[in-house]
């Protein structure tokens, strides 16, 4: 068990010296782009209320509205820290190699990275919520821990989920030359349908009725929702992306054998 | 001296001949990715569409706009948009590994302009079909806000030069590449840019709008002209974008040479 767990703590302590190694380039890759997108929705909602807290949109004032958005780029914080490129790359330039005599697989490997930024991603969060406590005079950010709790878990399971989809993207470098264009494709569906620019309550309801059964609402609002306080029944939360996260890793499962039977070791 | 010049633009326009083919011909030999390209920029194009469409369901203005004239004016930088991921989009991202490559040497060496090269060599044929696409949102929203004869005859030269303005501030950002030893951190800076300028410029506080019309105008590349199709006596941001682009596009030649100055060939 131990030297198993620590092939798993190697690879984790390697991504955090090259995501040290290059620090500014991961506040601009991650950190940036979220506080960026959360200032512009700041500004684009106080326009549309026109700065009033009496006027409610989606049955939100502007207030609650500002909350929502907080959370929502503190839940991405934790759920989007996962990219393909790289994978995609190694299947591509035929890197993938080693990974098969190794005694760590390309899954394990990635699964490792992944966890080590998702660390630091939790610790950026947990950083972003107690500044925003101080710093916004408990406006935006009602602290319960409970909420809390939930709403973090929550996060850390649509996180996997978010991994999952993003390494099934990355392996389908077997077949396709370019895998970033369904990756930036499947952001721009999730930001859209996720609520992260808007919330779902302003969407037509079928339109909402027939979203809770994909993954996009729990990606950003069903989290930001419960870390705001308003808890939902939490087994189709769980069951929902359990069945989506699952379905996406013996997909990716069954992707992997049969692009490694094309694999030819010199790329693809 | 005329005979000089127009030699010399001949001469740029057989290379970018060659550079139009061989993009072509690479395309047509990953028609997946061409298609998967195009997908990916009418999902962007839709989604930012329906977003306006959804807020503007409950509400009547938004700042000092109807539903028509803010999709107008995303129409507009849609279009903007769709040039840059069609011209020049590709040659930013692949920008980085010149430099940490040494690649870059080569394009130096050659008897043609090295920003031209660099930045204009790549075109996206599957973006450029996009061109129908927004054409014909910009057109359909014009003719809902009867834009005058005047307006139509100016709109494509004010899209070139929303896109003159948009592409000479990018390209002096990209040149910071040359300081920094992972470069591709960058591009994120510029789509972020990209994201800010897409809104029009009252949803910002007056002081991050005086920053972004004056310091760094991005606010002028898609506000200036919309504001100036609309109301041709609000003439002033219009010029301000002229003098950004005389601005930045002098200001690119120069930190252009400074950063070939600090450029040390692969081992930078």
């Amino acid at each position: 068990m131990k030297p198993f767990l620590s092939k798993w703590f190697q690879t984790m302590q390697v991504s955090w010296s090259n995501l040290m190694v290059y620090k500014l380039n991961f506040f601009l890759q991650i950190i940036g782009p979220m506080l960026v997108f959360f200032f512009i929705k700041l500004s684009l909602w106080s326009s549309i209320y026109g700065g009033y807290d009496y006027v409610k949109i989606g049955g939100y004032t502007l207030s609650e509205m500002l909350s929502y958005h907080l959370w929502v780029m503190i839940a991405g914080m934790i759920i989007m820290s996962s990219t393909a490129s790289n994978l995609s790359e190694d299947i591509r330039l035929g890197k993938i190699s080693s990974y098969l005599i190794y005694p760590f697989s390309f899954w394990e490997f990635h699964t490792a990275k992944y966890l080590a930024r998702q660390v630091i991603q939790i610790v950026i969060a947990l950083v972003t919520i107690v500044s925003c406590y101080f710093l916004l005079d408990r406006l935006y950010i009602a602290f319960e821990p409970v909420s809390l709790s939930i709403g973090i878990f929550v996060a850390l399971l649509a996180g996997y989920y978010w991994f999952a989809v993003n390494y099934l993207i990355g392996i389908l470098a077997f077949w396709l030359d370019e895998t970033w264009t369904i990756m930036v494709g499947l952001q721009i569906m999730t930001y859209f349908f996720s609520g992260a620019i808007i919330p779902l309550e302003l969407f037509p309801e079928t339109m909402v009725e027939i979203l809770y059964w994909t993954p996009f609402p729990y990606i950003s609002f069903v989290p930001a929702k419960i870390l705001m306080g308003h808890i939902p029944p939490l087994l189709p939360v769980i069951g929902v992306l359990g069945f989506w996260s699952l379905l996406i890793t013996m997909i990716s499962y069954l992707v992997w054998k049969k692009g490694l039977s094309l694999y030819t070791a010199a790329g693809m | 001296m005329t005979k000089h010049i127009f030699s010399r633009i001949k001469h740029y326009f057989n290379v970018y001949q060659g550079f139009v083919i061989t993009c072509f011909i690479e395309s047509m030999n990953f028609r997946l990715h061409f298609v998967l390209l195009i997908l990916m920029d009418l999902l962007f194009y839709i989604s930012a569409l329906a977003s306006i469409h959804i807020i503007y369901n409950h509400v009547e203005t938004i700042g000092v706009w109807n539903r028509e004239q803010l999709l107008f004016f995303v129409a507009f930088m849609l279009g903007i948009n769709q040039l840059t991921m069609t011209f020049v989009s590709e040659s930013y991202w692949r920008f980085p590994e010149l430099i940490r490559s040494g690649d870059l040497d080569f394009i130096l060496l050659k008897p043609i302009g090295a920003v031209f090269s660099v930045f204009f060599r790549y075109l996206r044929p599957g973006s450029l079909l996009n061109m129908i696409f927004t054409w014909g949102v910009i057109t359909y929203y014009g003719l809902r806000l009867n834009l005058s004869v005047f307006a139509w005859c100016a709109l494509p030269f004010l899209l070139l030069l929303g896109f003159l303005l948009q592409n000479a501030i990018e390209m002096v950002i990209s040149c910071s590449m040359f300081w920094m030893l992972e470069g591709s951190g960058v591009n994120f800076v510029r789509m972020e840019m990209q994201q800010l300028a897409r809104w029009p410029d009252f949803i910002y506080n007056k002081i991050v709008s005086r920053i972004l019309m004056t310091v760094l105008p991005i606010l002028l590349i898609g506000s200036a002209p919309v504001r100036f199709l609309f109301n041709i006596n609000d003439w002033i941001p219009f010029m301000g974008m002229g003098l950004g682009i005389l601005l930045f596009w002098g200001i690119l030649s120069f930190i252009w040479q400074l950063g070939l100055a600090s450029y040390e060939s692969a081992s930078s």
